[in-house]
């Protein structure tokens, strides 16, 4: 299978650069290449499950690319292409309302390719460039509408993202002038012989920041809420679903865990910035009326509780925090999708302007229910058993007062999700929202699917309640420490 | 596999939740055969519930385990609250036949009933915590959604309701965190926590706010009143007023007997809230005018009594909490089903525009009337028997407890407030002459699948009372408690009745005899004020009138004296609503975050240098020492 590994990078690239030619004939090519090439990215994620290995691209020494497939890699493989499958089905309907379809693609699926890469590297310096690809490919969606807000958000995300890259950049440079080497396993085992070295703590220390801003950790987090809901919903859905996680928290797991070592400096750290982020991004959120604004300030409190269940550095807490960043990324897609095709539909999404659409559109009203009660950790969904999992390891950890912050935000999460609902769905419908109608099946088939999938994640843990299964993998993966990993 | 879902114990949460999803999916034109599904699984859950609860005869125990979390257990208590679970689903099934006829999705309505069923009974026998836990969060989504069938008026209420009940099942999450990771058991019955540890304590706390939101106690009450004003009244006769007391007393027995040895300073707390919740609540219903609302603030105040016989530590205590349960929810759902059918025919549930429904509607008058006496305690009807209980069980424990007499005389005191302002009910709603709006209606009894479970839960009211030693206490609640029941105070119900009704016969034979033939004219007083002529909405004050009392204009004089004009008005401001308090609170804090945000890109970057340089100084101080 190692085989297959480096075309997680070139399929994607390669349908970028296909669906960026120009054509006038055949208006509908971008759409089937950009589903055909996440269709294939899926399925081959799929069957990557239990394969782990070493794959050099080039032997060219110092130049070469080494790519490495473990437990984590794969499960975040399996969440980004098959979240990205997802938001291309229904972009297929949605970008309706854009004109450029064909760049429209190429730039997602630049985008797809630069996650897969980061998320494959073993080299820190081709994890910089990857992440720079899936980066700027970001700043050009975000910008994609070209109205007034749009640009005003790209060009936030831009500057603030290019400082954390600069930071990022720094840290590797000053890691290679210590170790002489940017493979991180050769840089891991160098940095265990000589640790505490004041610049050994000054590129970690840059390292964390910068890649706690792609992973919009609060004090890190200001662009995230003018930059998520500027995009067109599906990538909205990418960037809250996926990309914070791929660029942000996977790095920080795999630095802190596989690079660094996981000390309790480092792990309080983590676990400080998610707490922090936990509590203000949902006390930011509960207050917001527009629906998007409201899901991207959830993003920043959910990958609070990432962090925090990760930062416990116990196996449970790994196993909570990785498997609420799944969850995490099941549900919110699925609410920007939700977003999206209310946007699509009644041509606002004005929690003050909507109202009533559970009986005009109960597809989507039915999904944004059950990603509601996901988010907000209420039975069956799969937010519960991750939620569930993060309070006991911090119980288990001795952090009773991080449980009951968990606790408290969990209450307040579920507080502005009936917000929505409320206001959204089950009020009184507005005059001007009378001909309102279900939004195409593409779109309704990319919500039932993320639907269905917030059940049957959480059934995955049923099955497999004393070792989950891939979560656990990919568990293993991190708490194998310095040497753990895949050699 | 098969064989697993057919166990007996399995079933009753199995069928259900099947026979709902059979509902849902019905074509709209099935119309008949969905509400034959409803009403039919409901009274074949009944069936396998009582079969479980014969099995259990003679103080047996069942377990049932699958897998380490599908792990049941039966017991008496479980036994005895699952009965009354699967009653009140085919009686509020049947109900709603009537109530709900002609209203838009019907097939979700019967569906989420359904679900509320299996899922209950599903909560009440599971084993396993977390098990327990999943159970009670999906009972507060079918809340939810049951709740939003009121239609978009009900869009608040139900928001509020979960949003309250979701929060105690996040704490609830944390109390059983906190017992596994105290104990390393996840099995309800392997775990008993003394309060040794701060850490037992804040376990103890966590399951006993669930188990009070749930049954809707002070502070965790007010969403009763909302769900009980907006919901559809079928759901509230079935829900708050119900089933929602079932699970929550059944948690918080199980929290007091068994999970946890409270200590002395954690039941006169609860004692506090019982004793509080009673006085408070009856208080608040008192000067209601919606009849909803005021059904609703009783389904409050009656929990006090549960709660103070469960916290009082003793056996026939816990006896009495648990018979003023099963009780409380036969006679408040047959008031909140009275209040339904009321709706249905005279159009409203204001007291100030209904009256004279007497005679237009004996069934529901007569079963509103025997409902409204069992609630305020009048022998020999049920709601005496288990509020003797408490008391009983408040009287022998005595100062362990605190100080008992404080606790005995709130529990008195609201019983009669209880009955001042059912007086109102029955006065505005049925035997007032009508104001004239009203008189224009023309009104006539409601069909039999809604006068039946009102009716039948009227006569269960009075054959629990009469015949409480013989029927409920020996089948259902003394196998339920933890320990050896006393009654130091026995109270023969049959005898009394007898005694009763000879006493109402004399008291009729004398009213014939004398009084009635020769009435005696005088000016009119109640509770020592002289009456003026009753204000009479849409009507010119006459003196024909000047005898009438407007149901609800007496009742407003407490609102304007002395010691409790600072009471309502605080109430009417909120200030016990603990949704209210809290949303002030949380935006306070939300406004100055919102105001940090201003949108400036040099802010921001300012703290993402602040925030490194925060970081890179804390990673070289710790590595560094």
């Amino acid at each position: 299978m190692m085989h297959l590994v480096p075309l997680f990078m070139a399929v994607p690239l390669a349908g970028a650069f296909l669906a960026a030619l120009p054509n006038r004939r055949l208006p509908w090519l971008p759409d089937l290449l950009g589903n055909l090439a996440m269709t294939w990215l899926t399925v081959t994620a799929l069957s990557m499950v239990g394969h782990s290995g070493l794959c050099a691209v080039g032997d060219w020494g110092y130049l070469g690319i080494v790519l490495r497939l473990d437990g984590l890699a794969v499960l975040m493989l399996i969440a980004i292409n098959g979240i990205g499958l997802c938001a291309t089905l229904f972009s297929v309907s949605y970008m309706d309302r854009y004109t450029a379809r064909g760049r429209y693609y190429s730039l997602f699926l630049l985008m797809v390719a630069g996650m897969n890469g980061v998320v494959l590297t073993g080299d820190l310096f081709n994890l910089y460039v990857f992440m720079e690809i899936a980066a700027i490919a970001s700043y050009a969606l975000v910008a994609f509408g070209c109205q007034h807000e749009e640009l005003e958000a790209a060009f936030k995300y831009a500057v603030l993202g290019s400082v954390a890259s600069a930071l990022i950049l720094i840290a590797v440079a000053i890691l290679y002038g210590l170790t002489g080497n940017l493979n991180m396993t050769a840089v891991a085992v160098r940095l265990a012989a000589d640790t505490d070295q004041p610049a050994t703590l000054l590129a970690v220390g840059l390292l964390l920041c910068g890649f706690a801003l792609k992973a919009a950790l609060v004090p890190f987090h200001a662009w995230l809420p003018d930059a998520h809901p500027s995009a067109p919903a599906p990538v909205s859905a990418m960037l809250s679903g996926v990309v914070i996680k791929a660029l942000g928290i996977y790095v920080l797991c795999r630095l802190v865990f596989n690079v660094f070592g996981a000390t309790a400096p480092l792990l309080l750290v983590l676990r400080t910035l998610g707490t922090v982020s936990m509590i203000v991004g949902v006390m930011l959120a509960i207050g917001q009326w527009d629906m998007k604004r409201l899901f991207a300030y959830h993003s920043i409190s959910q990958i609070g509780y990432v962090a925090l269940g990760i930062g416990l550095g116990t196996p449970l807490g790994i196993a909570g925090g990785l498997f609420h960043m799944v969850n995490h990324s099941v549900f919110k897609s699925l609410l920007f999708l939700n977003a999206g095709a209310v946007e699509y539909a009644a041509g606002t999404r004005d929690l003050k302007r909507l109202g009533g659409l559970r009986g005009q559109m109960p597809v989507t009203a039915n999904t944004s229910l059950v990603a509601s009660m996901s988010i907000a950790g209420i039975p069956p969904f799969n937010g519960f058993w991750s939620k569930l999992l993060i309070v006991m390891a911090c119980i288990e950890a001795g952090q009773n007062w991080l449980a009951v912050a968990a606790i408290a935000v969990s209450l307040l999460t579920l507080a502005s999700f009936l917000k929505v609902q409320r206001y959204a769905f089950f009020e009184a419908a507005k005059s001007a929202l009378t001909g309102v109608k279900e939004v195409p099946v593409l779109m309704r088939t990319a919500m039932l699917i993320l639907a269905a999938l917030c059940i049957l994640t959480s059934l995955a843990v049923l099955a497999g309640w004393r070792e989950p299964l891939l979560i656990g993998w990919a568990a293993d993966a991190l708490r194998g420490g310095v040497f753990g990993g895949v050699q | 596999m098969m064989e697993m879902l057919l166990h007996p114990m399995i079933l009753p949460i199995t069928l259900p939740v099947v026979a709902g999803v059979v509902c849902l999916l019905l074509p709209r034109q099935l119309h008949k055969v969905r509400d034959i599904i409803a009403v039919g699984a409901s009274a074949v859950t009944l069936l396998l519930a009582l079969r479980l609860l014969v099995a259990l005869r003679g103080g047996g125990l069942y377990t049932f385990a699958a897998c380490p979390l599908v792990n049941l257990r039966l017991d008496a208590l479980s036994g005895f609250v699952m009965v009354a679970i699967a009653l009140f689903g085919v009686l509020s099934a049947l109900y709603s036949l009537g109530y709900m006829a002609g209203r838009e999705r019907l097939n979700e309505y019967y569906a989420y009933l359904l679900w509320t069923v299996g899922i209950s009974c599903g909560a009440v026998l599971a084993n396993h915590f977390l098990l327990l836990l999943i159970f009670w969060g999906m009972l507060g989504v079918t809340l939810y959604l049951m709740i939003g069938m009121g239609g978009s008026k009900a869009s608040a209420a139900a928001k509020k309701t979960f949003i309250v009940i979701g929060g105690s099942d996040c704490l609830l999450m944390l109390g059983i965190a906190i017992a596994w990771h105290v104990t390393g058991r996840m099995l309800m019955d392997e775990v008993t926590l003394t309060m040794t540890r701060k850490l037992n304590v804040l376990a103890f706390l966590c399951f006993t706010v669930a188990a009070l939101a749930k049954a809707g106690a002070m502070p965790f009450h007010s969403w009763v009143p909302d769900c009980g004003e907006k919901a559809p009244l079928s759901v509230s006769a079935f829900l708050p007023a119900s089933l929602d007391k079932l699970l929550g007393i059944y948690l918080l027995a199980r929290t007091m007997h068994g999970l946890f040895v409270a200590s002395y300073a954690l039941r006169v707390l609860l004692m506090l809230v019982g004793a509080a919740t009673v006085m408070c609540a009856v208080m608040m219903a008192l000067v209601q005018h919606d009849l909803r609302r005021l059904l609703a603030y009783h389904a409050v105040s009656q929990v006090g009594y549960m709660v103070l016989g469960i916290a009082s530590g003793t056996a026939i205590g816990m006896a009495g909490g648990l018979f003023h349960m099963l009780n409380h929810a036969m006679y408040k759902s047959s008031l909140f089903m009275c209040a339904g059918s009321v709706e249905r025919q005279a159009g409203t549930c204001d007291l100030d525009r209904l009256g004279g429904l007497g005679r237009a509607m004996p069934i529901t008058f007569v079963s509103c009337l025997v409902a409204a006496m069992a609630i305020s305690g009048v022998p020999p009807l049920n709601g005496f028997a288990s509020k003797w209980m408490v008391y009983q069980g408040i009287i022998e424990a005595g100062n362990q407890s605190g100080p008992w007499v404080i606790w005995i005389v709130a529990a008195m005191f609201g019983s009669a407030l209880t009955l001042a302002s059912f007086v109102k009910i029955l006065h505005a709603v049925f035997l007032r002459k009508p104001p004239a709006e009203a008189e224009r209606r023309n009104v006539s009894e409601v069909g039999f699948s809604m006068w039946f479970p009102t009716a039948f839960l009227g006569l269960m009211c009075l054959v629990f009372g009469v015949f409480w030693k013989r029927l409920p206490y020996t089948f259902l609640v003394e196998p339920a408690v933890v320990g050896e029941v006393t009654i130091p105070g026995l109270w023969w119900g049959a005898p009394a009745a007898l005694v009763l009704l000879a006493g109402i016969a004399a008291g009729l034979v004398i009213y014939a005899l004398t009084t009635a033939r020769k009435p005696r004219v005088c000016a009119t007083y109640i509770g020592g004020e002289l009456m003026e002529a009753a204000d009479i909405p849409g009507e010119a004050r006459s003196d024909s009138r000047d005898v009438e009392v407007s149901g609800v204009d007496f009742y407003r004089t407490i609102e304007t004296m002395a010691p409790f004009r600072g009471f309502y008005a605080a109430a009417r401001q909120k200030a016990f609503d603990i949704y209210d308090v809290g949303t002030k609170i949380l935006f306070y804090f939300v406004d100055i975050l919102r105001a940090a945000h201003t949108g400036l890109l040099p802010t921001y970057l300012t703290w993402l240098v602040a925030g490194m340089l925060f970081v890179v100084w804390w990673l070289v101080r710790a590595g560094g020492g």
